[in-house]
């Protein structure tokens, strides 16, 4: 106990000193393995327990789908556990044989659905009870989640994938004596992937948005929040999909999408675990090299025009309030990020920061408030703040208090206690993000896939401790003005239809 | 099913050869059939069991390839064993003990030592145990520890801090129906346990009422006391050192006061019966079941009951449910059963899906019939060995952190259950035959008399949710927490 009260005096008298050599991500002893056709292997010996880790990271994601058709890297993700020529299937030829005639019924019911508030909804449900049919018919040739099953019998553990604004990545974990498996199952799924049961496929996608977005408060304000944000770059359209386009995605624009950007040269591969390397090298070689390059990936053109004005939106749910401030910044890439990392913590990274201090314990106006940088790291996008009142505060009290706080650091420098802060917690960070084989594998293949260099998101994290005050001022005034500013909050509406509250 | 998958088949250790290297790959399926399986050798390490000189058993794990330590501690006491005036209170005792400051240290001086040396120290008073997690660079471990068993050991509860709690409650209160799922999950409760304490998870205007300092004192004395813990340690640290300083820690500390219960007995409502929870959503949320039946003890139907939870919603897209419900039918995006059982009593049988609203009642049918087919319809070798596959292949993710290995060891002390029990549920699963999975499944699935609760516009169902059965509706403001 007596030690406790040192400690607390020892906090601004002798802070533990910043370290300057490279962090322990970046010593990692990474063995980068290119194929010919330029698909990346990064494999990672970690001879701990005998599992194997396997992400992929592919540039492709919601940011490169064209007009009309959102959602459709998301539903491709899903499209890529339906199996291949081989797995999947009891009669591949008999399967697609069935395809054109089912891809006619689609397109026929798309064709009445652009007709919009003037289609014939009774020929939109034969239409759609039609598409059930034959897709059923063809499911008599399914073997249902094989692939699954595949992995399910043999251990695997983790299966699954995400689609987000920049990338896709794909996922899961092997027992060390079945890593072969990844080689044979992801090269087969890759070189030749078979769009089964598509449309009903469509549907589950439909599910999932309604499920995270439609019934959701947050999910609704998040994505109105950022279509506010956002005029010309796609970084305002949800990933998962506009509703009425994901009904409309065909399976030929899936392929299409497939074909444009999932060539090798735009896939990253992390393995980590307990593996033999050389083995890895062969196996990648032999199972992956002949599969022909793509178009090498070409980051967006559309670039946000600068905000004129601040933009203020109500979101209407049946909820209690919610609120979503951000301001425009660069990339993750831009020299200015590290500092706006910092100033990040310094505001809201703890119960110490200035903003939790203030309306969570001092005034006890928010149950929570957090800021985070997103929706993607490749193109300038948001630093956002969530703040949620505890009635009968407001939104606008939060608001009040978020300007305020971003005004004083204007004009005060953080301490140098803050900046210690914040380097300490860089510093425990950068070796807690070692610790799960599956974690590692997915921040090296996921900073190859971005910036195509496995250190780069370790060295971002170093350049966060080089950080000055000075630095944090310069951020929070170039960036930080009304003018660039969008405000969402989620009100009730006038009445509500159901739902209670006190 | 496939012969060079099975656990034990012909094993030949593989060199990969690099002549192979140079070939291209064939078909898949002769691939997978090629693959050779090497054995895998694998002796998890053993945490090592001490006692403390005041009977706490502790397990030590060391793992020196990183510079962090984490030291879990667990109570076997918890909510539910408070009286019932004091659950509330009980729920919240864990954020008081981590926000609420020590009789030495206020509030803040406690927020700015955690945020400083960037230590996690985490609290969580669970139904029937607590636990506390402390973790951390190991070269604060003395900082760490000393802290956090402060913050156990003599807890201030400030006031100021006692009124933070109090008004985040009262606004979890009233966000209580905001989302669907925290509907579902009061209501699921409500309907199949009444008020029972392990039934609830949301604190009532009347609890939060009598939130004071010495209340939450009273119960932290008695859910985090001595006696009451095992404790594990992972990580960077040196055996004598670690009991030498947890030895130091544990001096003077209070032994547990008396004062608590045992558990109520549950009474689980009888079926058939459908419940209907009325939200403006266009996807109906939907939970069904009834009592569970079974408890570990019970062998060898429980590990019966857990091939058939895996073979009917336990393990994603090759379960029954997932399959039919969501790939086949295209009516949701999950969908899940969750056969429970516990060491001290059965728990529950639950299956869940959320379903597009035009396709309610007709995936309420779906569900009920694929729950009834585990019964029905005959589950072959295939099904169980691949259930039996899945566990024996993918044993080693047991074992894969030093952390995960020694907490496994807390959970199995905390509820009973010998030290090599993984081994002995193995060789259980591996046991279980199809004729028992499907004897379980008549014995304790009764799709006849499901407890149904519906979270949904029932004007938007494709039908009348009375084609399911009589239908209660339970208005939202009638659940009561």
């Amino acid at each position: 106990m007596r030690r406790a009260l040192l400690m607390l005096a020892a906090l601004t008298a002798a802070a533990p000193a910043v370290a300057q050599e490279p962090t322990p991500g970046e010593r990692l002893s990474v063995v980068k393995h290119v194929l010919s056709n330029g698909m990346t292997f990064l494999l990672l010996r970690r001879p701990t327990a005998p599992t194997v880790s396997f992400v992929t990271h592919f540039r492709a994601g919601g940011v490169d789908e064209w007009t009309g058709i959102s959602g459709t890297a998301h539903l491709f993700e899903h499209m890529l556990f339906k199996g291949s020529r081989s797995v999947g299937t009891k009669n591949l030829m008999a399967e697609e044989a069935l395809f054109p005639a089912i891809d006619a019924v689609a397109d026929s019911f798309t064709a009445e659905f652009r007709k919009g508030a003037l289609a014939d909804s009774a020929q939109l449900e034969r239409l759609r009870s039609r598409l059930k049919q034959l897709e059923d018919s063809a499911r008599g040739f399914v073997v249902s989640n094989e692939l699954d099953r595949i992995l399910t019998e043999n251990g695997a553990v983790g299966l699954n994938a995400s689609t987000s604004n920049d990338v896709t990545n794909y996922y899961f974990s092997l027992p060390a004596n079945r890593a072969q498996l990844w080689f044979v199952l992801e090269s087969d799924r890759l070189r030749n992937p078979v769009l089964r049961e598509f449309y009903s496929e469509r549907e589950v996608v439909m599910e999932e948005r309604r499920l995270r977005v439609e019934t959701q408060p947050f999910g609704l304000l998040l994505e109105e929040y950022l279509a506010a944000a956002f005029r010309a770059h796609p970084y305002g359209r949800p990933v998962v999909g506009v509703a009425s386009e994901i009904q409309a995605v065909s399976r030929g624009s899936a392929l299409e999408y497939f074909h444009r950007y999932y060539g090798p040269n735009n896939a990253v591969v992390a393995i980590v675990g307990d593996i033999n390397v050389d083995s890895m090298k062969a196996w990648a070689t032999r199972y992956f090299s002949d599969i022909p390059p793509g178009e090498p990936h070409r980051p967006v053109v559309t670039q946000e025009p600068p905000q004129r004005g601040e933009r203020r939106i109500d979101v209407e749910y049946d909820a209690s309030p919610q609120l979503l401030i951000g301001y425009h910044v660069p990339s993750a890439r831009h020299p200015d990020a590290p500092a706006l990392q910092v100033l990040s913590q310094i505001l809201t990274g703890g119960r110490t920061s200035r903003l939790f201090q203030r309306l969570v314990i001092r005034d006890r106006v928010a149950t929570s408030i957090q800021t985070f940088q997103f929706p993607g790291s490749l193109y300038p996008r948001l630093f956002t703040f969530l703040g949620v009142p505890i009635a009968p505060h407001t939104t606008a009290e939060i608001e009040k208090a978020v300007y305020e706080e971003l005004d004083r650091i204007q004009r005060e420098p953080p301490t140098a206690e803050e900046l210690q802060r914040v380097r300490n917690q860089t510093e425990a960070s950068s070796v807690q993000r070692l610790q799960s084989n599956f974690g590692l594998a997915f921040q090296l293949s996921s900073s190859e896939a971005l910036w195509y260099d496995w250190r780069q998101t370790f060295r971002d994290q170093a350049a966060q401790t080089r950080v000055t005050a000075a630095d944090v001022q310069r951020v929070a005034k170039a960036y930080f003005t009304p003018t660039n500013r969008t405000v969402a909050t989620l009100v009730r509406p006038a009445k509500p239809a159901t739902g209670g509250n006190d | 099913m496939r012969a060079p998958f099975t656990f034990g088949a012909l094993l030949l250790t593989v060199v990969p050869g690099v002549a192979g290297a140079q070939q291209r790959p064939g078909d898949p399926r002769a691939e997978m059939q090629a693959l050779q399986i090497a054995p895998l050798r694998f002796n998890p390490p053993q945490p090592k069991r001490v006692t403390l000189s005041n009977k706490v058993v502790a397990y030590l794990l060391e793992d020196h390839s990183l510079p962090l330590i984490n030291v879990q501690l667990v109570s076997r006491v918890g909510v539910a064993n408070l009286p019932d005036s004091l659950w509330g209170v009980g729920w919240q005792a864990d954020a008081l003990l981590r926000t609420g400051g020590t009789v030495r240290l206020t509030p803040d001086s406690v927020d700015k030592l955690v945020d400083f040396y960037a230590l996690n120290i985490a609290f969580s008073t669970d139904q029937e145990q607590s636990n506390a997690t402390l973790s951390g660079l190991s070269r604060y471990t003395d900082q760490l520890l000393s802290l956090g068993f402060e913050m156990m050991k003599t807890p201030r509860n400030d006031s100021s801090r006692v009124r933070i709690t109090a008004a985040q409650q009262q606004e979890n209160w009233r966000r209580r129906n905001d989302t669907p799922g925290s509907v579902l999950n009061r209501a699921w409760s409500q309907v199949l346990m009444g008020d029972h304490p392990l039934g609830r998870s949301l604190v009532t205007p009347t609890e939060i009422a009598g939130f004071t300092p010495d209340r939450f004192r009273w119960v932290q004395e008695r859910l985090y006391c001595p006696q009451n813990f095992v404790i594990g340690v992972s990580g960077d640290f040196q055996e004598r050192q670690i009991v030498a300083t947890l030895e130091r820690m544990f001096r003077g500390w209070t032994p547990c006061k008396p004062g608590l219960r045992d558990v109520p007995p549950v009474a689980f409502a009888e079926g058939p019966k459908v419940v209907l929870v009325e939200k403006d959503v266009n996807q109906t949320n939907i939970r069904m079941g009834h009592r569970g039946g079974v408890r570990i003890a019970d062998n060898p139907d429980y590990f019966a009951s857990q091939v058939a939870d895996f073979l009917l919603g336990g393990s994603g897209f090759t379960s029954r449910l997932l399959s039919r419900v969501r790939s086949d039918s295209g009516f949701a995006y999950s969908a899940f059963s969750n056969w429970g059982a516990d060491t001290k009593r059965e728990d529950q049988f639950v299956a869940g899906a959320q379903i597009r609203a035009e396709k309610t009642v007709a995936g309420i049918g779906l569900m009920r019939s694929v729950i009834g087919s585990m019964a029905a319809e005959p589950v072959t070798a295939q099904d169980v060995k691949l259930a039996q596959d899945n566990e024996v292949n993918s044993f080693v993710f047991r074992f894969e952190n030093p952390a995960q290995i020694v907490g496994q060891q807390l959970s199995y002390a905390v509820d009973g259950l010998p030290a090599n029990w993984f081994d002995i549920y193995l060789r259980g699963i591996q046991a279980v035959t199809p004729p028992q999975v499907r004897q379980v499944a008549q014995r304790y699935l009764h799709p006849d008399k499901l407890v149904i609760v519906v979270v949904g516009k029932p004007s938007a169902f494709d039908k009348a949710l009375t084609e399911i059965g009589r239908v209660t509706p339970l208005p939202v403001d009638s659940i009561k927490r």
